[in-house]
């Protein structure tokens, strides 16, 4: 049982607000997706979730209770968008993994370290290269590998597919909707891709100048857009 | 011991690590073989000027000032080295203390190191060695004190740049804590500017401590190292001016030993961290003033700006590329899609010449007329310098941390060009602005760490630019930028295409993108060409890679209650020998054909019109100035494809998408959430 609650964040950075009091529940087991332009603050929130931005005002729940405010919090996991700053160079994929494991007899490493590769498409034995000998494609599979070995209540994923190949993008977004379906994972997914947002999400919130302008269930917001903004970035998506 | 042989593949390499072993060995043997002879009195020679016997002369006693120089190598040493390995623990500790202990204590001591830096270092090294005392254990202090702030500031930016990266905050978010992260993630990546650092600071400490020993607040009697020897000397300069030369030389020669080595290890660690690809972007971008003439003129202006045939690169045991052709007309823009491993990247690089050994380029690559080969003299290295542009994915290891943006775009024209220091400035300010980095002049004085992501490619795109290109290689330049600034980086090729007529290869996996940026895209699975397709005939597609691909992707028509179509396995890896088409095992067309004969890159087939009325036909006539290509019969306006696809059942309906539902096995799951 695991809902995450932004109640009243801002954000600032100097004088620049990023986040301006912004109120957003992601429910237990759902996805929601958070859609909007550059600057507009998406990344800095899921920051704020999971304890890397600093909040001047408001609070992030989970299940009701306070996360803290000091350092990361386990239970929220996130992955970044690119693939190449997000694993250290200098560590094997296979430790890079491990390393997020909670803590788990040796013997057993492996196997969950070889499972949890093998889920997101890359050959086990590849858990000795070091990330230079990995496409950007594989760095972002191993990247997705280990968040999903914290075993986390709520997972934030921050345009984790932009960066992806198309081949593997159909079927990560499958494994999201695998994982919300049959594990009640609660996951907010950031993503520029409406289309996207639509096939994952069952709420979306749009996102301008560090505010959300209009939040709802997938298909309203998709299909009867309210604010103009929202409106606007429908009617830039290609090939309509 | 790679890096070590790096460093001795250097003639810089090889002599500063010869002079830093002699002085090693010296420091170890000197006192075993002549620390007795060093210590005898000779009184038949009191203050003996250099002779036969005693080359230096002697002292006071009649010892033998050459071998009492020898001997004390040693000590000098010793000291030297145990002053700076308190300098740089210090330093350590302190630069990464922000990083161990948190923002606010962190500051404070950051606060604290800025004002130390401050202070000249002999002045720090006076007043702790009037602190501790006169002697050798204050001096070591001293001196070890001093350098610390220096390094600890050194540290400190290291470690911030390391920091800011996403593994590192990842491994904070899986709970790991901050000195974990410090000594697994963020020191081992620092590790090489520190040894090189630390190398050159053991020389600094070495010259500071003679120093202090020559001023008499070192090493005191009966002890001597190299600067008590000069300070002995010093009295009867004009009499035996060798006695305080000799050491002086020595003093000198491992001060420099270390140096070197230093600046030897800093070069050899460039090519190994920053990757080879940037040394070989500077190789290739040293290119001098302009365009061979025969280039340039315009009355030979070739045809095409770019052709390659045949195009395949081979490493020991694997064939990444095996056979890519195509031509590229001036202002052309071509896209390269293909999944992670298809070979794209090195396509590009090969292009550019910038495969290494072991890689093995072959094929003919024709760039403005020039063919271009691997070992291509002064003239193909102008060309490319001036003439091909190249932007990576990954524009933070394309920039020297160390140095202002500026300084780094100047010197392709400092270097390239023969532009003045002023001259080279302004074109870089110019360029920028070019790029649209706002206020130009205070950025281009900024280190790339100030730089936003989306900058940082603009600055590259603006290096880019420094001379005339024409023809740009962007390999993923915006897959690892925040999306809309990607929208913001492609706009500025776009339009830096045509105000400068360059042409263009955009490499990406995204085909969505691709087909937005482009005219035309060249389809690569496993290091061949499979389907070279306009733009605008993507709809009708006639690979079953390509269409798959294109189904793969969701659109706001998709059907929510079913699975994304999945391409299935994976392509195959480049060791692999092929019988037959590389896509087979994956492909829904497959057939004994397919498995048994590689199909090769023929011409489309036209379309046949669906209401079977008449067929569509497309013609391409070319001639040795364009391509003209109708389109005959067709209904108006539908696509048509005017290019060439490898595929033994091209164009042939793909049985009902199947999609392939890659749900997962239990406990697959078991391991994964909660
Ligand atoms: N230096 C090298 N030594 C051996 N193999 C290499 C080397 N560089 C690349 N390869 C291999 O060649 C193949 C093609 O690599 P390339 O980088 O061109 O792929 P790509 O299409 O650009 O992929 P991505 O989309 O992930 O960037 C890969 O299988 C890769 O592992
Ligand atoms: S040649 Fe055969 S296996 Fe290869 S893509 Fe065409 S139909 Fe598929
Ligand atoms: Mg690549």
């Amino acid at each position: 049982m695991s809902t995450l609650r932004f109640e009243n964040i801002t954000v600032r950075f100097g004088s620049v607000t990023a986040v301006n009091d912004v109120t957003l529940e992601v429910p237990n087991g759902a996805v929601v997706g958070l859609v909007g332009e550059s600057g507009s603050g998406k990344t800095t929130l899921a920051r704020a979730a999971v304890g890397l931005a600093p909040m001047q005002v408001g609070r992030v729940l989970l299940d009701g209770v306070p996360v803290s405010r000091h350092g990361p919090a386990r239970q929220l996991q996130m992955v970044f968008q690119d693939p190449y700053s997000s694993l250290d160079p200098r560590m094997r994929i296979g430790d890079t993994i491990a390393e997020a494991l909670p803590e788990v007899a040796r013997a057993e490493r492996e196997g969950q370290v070889n499972r949890l590769l093998e889920l997101v498409h890359l050959n086990p034995a590849r858990a000795k290269d070091y990330p230079a000998r990995l496409s950007g494609g594989q760095r972002q599979r191993v990247a997705i590998a280990r968040a999903l070995a914290a075993r986390p209540a709520v997972l934030v994923a921050d345009e984790i597919t932009s960066a992806l190949d198309v081949s593997i993008q159909g079927s990560i977004l499958n494994l999201v909707r695998t994982l919300q379906r049959e594990l009640g994972l609660t996951m907010l997914f950031i993503s520029h891709n409406l289309a996207v947002l639509r096939y994952v999400a069952q709420r979306v919130a749009v996102m301008k100048d560090g505010g959300i302008v209009e939040e709802g269930p997938t298909a309203q917001v998709l299909g009867t857009p309210r604010d103009p903004y929202t409106k606007e970035l429908l009617a830039a998506i290609p090939g309509r | 011991m790679d890096s070590l042989k790096r460093v001795l593949r250097t003639p810089l390499g090889v002599g500063a690590l010869s002079m830093l072993g002699l002085v090693f060995l010296l420091a170890i043997f000197a006192p075993l073989l002549w620390g007795e002879a060093a210590s005898e009195t000779d009184t038949a020679h009191l203050l003996a000027p250099p002779s036969a016997e005693h080359w230096v002369g002697t002292d006071s006693l009649g010892r033998d000032l050459w071998l009492r120089t020898l001997v004390a190598t040693r000590l000098t040493v010793l000291l030297a080295l145990g002053a700076t390995a308190l300098g740089v623990l210090l330093g350590i500790l302190l630069g990464s203390a922000p990083a161990l202990l948190g923002r606010r204590i962190g500051r404070f001591v950051t606060a604290a190191v800025n004002i130390l830096v401050a202070f000249p270092g002999l002045l720090l090294c006076l007043f702790f060695a009037v602190i501790f005392g006169v002697g050798e254990v204050g001096a070591v202090f001293a001196i070890g004190l001093a350098g610390a702030p220096t390094f600890a500031r050194l540290c400190h930016t290291l470690v911030a740049g390391v920091q800011e990266r996403d593994f590192v905050t990842a491994s904070r978010i899986a709970g790991r804590s901050r000195a974990y992260v410090l000594f697994k993630h963020i020191l081992p990546n620092i590790a090489e500017p520190l040894v090189v650092q630390a190398t050159i600071g053991a020389g600094s400490c070495l010259l500071t401590f003679s120093g202090l020993s020559f001023l008499g607040l070192g090493v005191q009697s009966p002890a001597f190292d190299w600067g008590r020897l000069m300070n002995e000397g010093l009295n009867r300069i004009y009499l035996n001016p060798l006695a305080a030369l000799a050491p002086g030389l020595l003093v000198i020669t491992a001060g420099l030993a270390f140096n070197l080595t230093g600046e030897a290890i800093a070069r050899a660690f460039n090519v190994e961290t920053s990757g080879s690809w940037v040394t070989a972007t500077a190789a290739a971008r040293t290119a001098a003033r302009k365009v061979p003439a025969a280039f340039s003129a315009a009355n030979t202006v070739p045809r095409e700006v770019l052709r390659v045939t045949d195009l395949q690169v081979g490493f020991p045991g694997s064939n990444p590329v095996r056979g890519v052709s195509f031509d590229l007309r001036p202002g052309e823009a071509l896209g390269i899609v293909g999944e992670s491993g298809a070979g794209k990247s090195l396509t590009g690089l090969a292009i550019a010449q910038l495969i290494e050994p072991p890689g093995q380029v072959d094929g003919e690559i024709t760039f403005l007329g020039m063919p271009l080969r691997p070992d291509g003299g002064e003239d193909q290295r102008k060309l490319l310098g001036t003439s091909m542009a190249l932007i990576f994915q990954d524009p933070m290891s394309s920039f020297n941390p160390a140095r202002r943006i500026g300084e780094q775009l100047a010197e392709i024209s400092r270097v390239h060009q023969g532009m003045n220091r002023r001259a080279a400035w302004e074109r870089a300010v110019d360029r920028l602005r070019a790029v649209r980095i706002s206020d130009p002049q205070r950025r281009a004085g900024q280190h790339p760490f100030e730089f936003s992501g989306g900058m940082r490619q603009r600055a590259m795109i603006g290096m880019g630019l420094m001379a005339a290109p024409k023809l740009l290689i962007a390999d993923e330049p915006t897959t690892s930028l925040d999306v809309t600034v990607q929208q913001q980086v492609l706009d500025l090729i776009d339009s830096v295409r045509e105000e400068e007529q360059v042409a263009l290869i955009l490499i990406s996996h995204d085909l969505t993108l691709v087909a937005e940026r482009c005219e035309r895209i060249l389809v690569m699975y496993a290091g061949r060409v499979v389907e070279d397709i306009p733009a605008s005939a993507l709809a009708v597609a006639q690979h079953p890679y390509t269409r798959l691909l294109l189904a793969a992707v969701p659109t706001l028509a998709t059907d929510l209650d079913s699975p994304l179509a999945v391409i299935p396995g994976s392509q195959p890896d480049p060791s692999t020998q092929f019988s037959g088409c590389a896509f087979a095992p994956r492909c829904p067309l497959a057939d004994d054909i397919c498995r048994t004969r590689e199909p090769l890159l023929r011409n489309a087939i036209p379309p046949i019109d669906d209401t079977r009325k008449k067929p569509g036909l497309g013609i391409t006539l070319k001639t040795s100035r364009m391509r003209l290509e109708l389109n005959l019969g067709g209904k108006p306006g539908s696509p048509v494809h005017t290019g060439q696809v490898a595929c033994w059942h091209k164009g042939e309906p793909l049985p009902a998408p199947t999609l392939i539902d890659d749900d997962l096995p239990d406990e697959t799951l078991a391991g994964v959430g909660r």
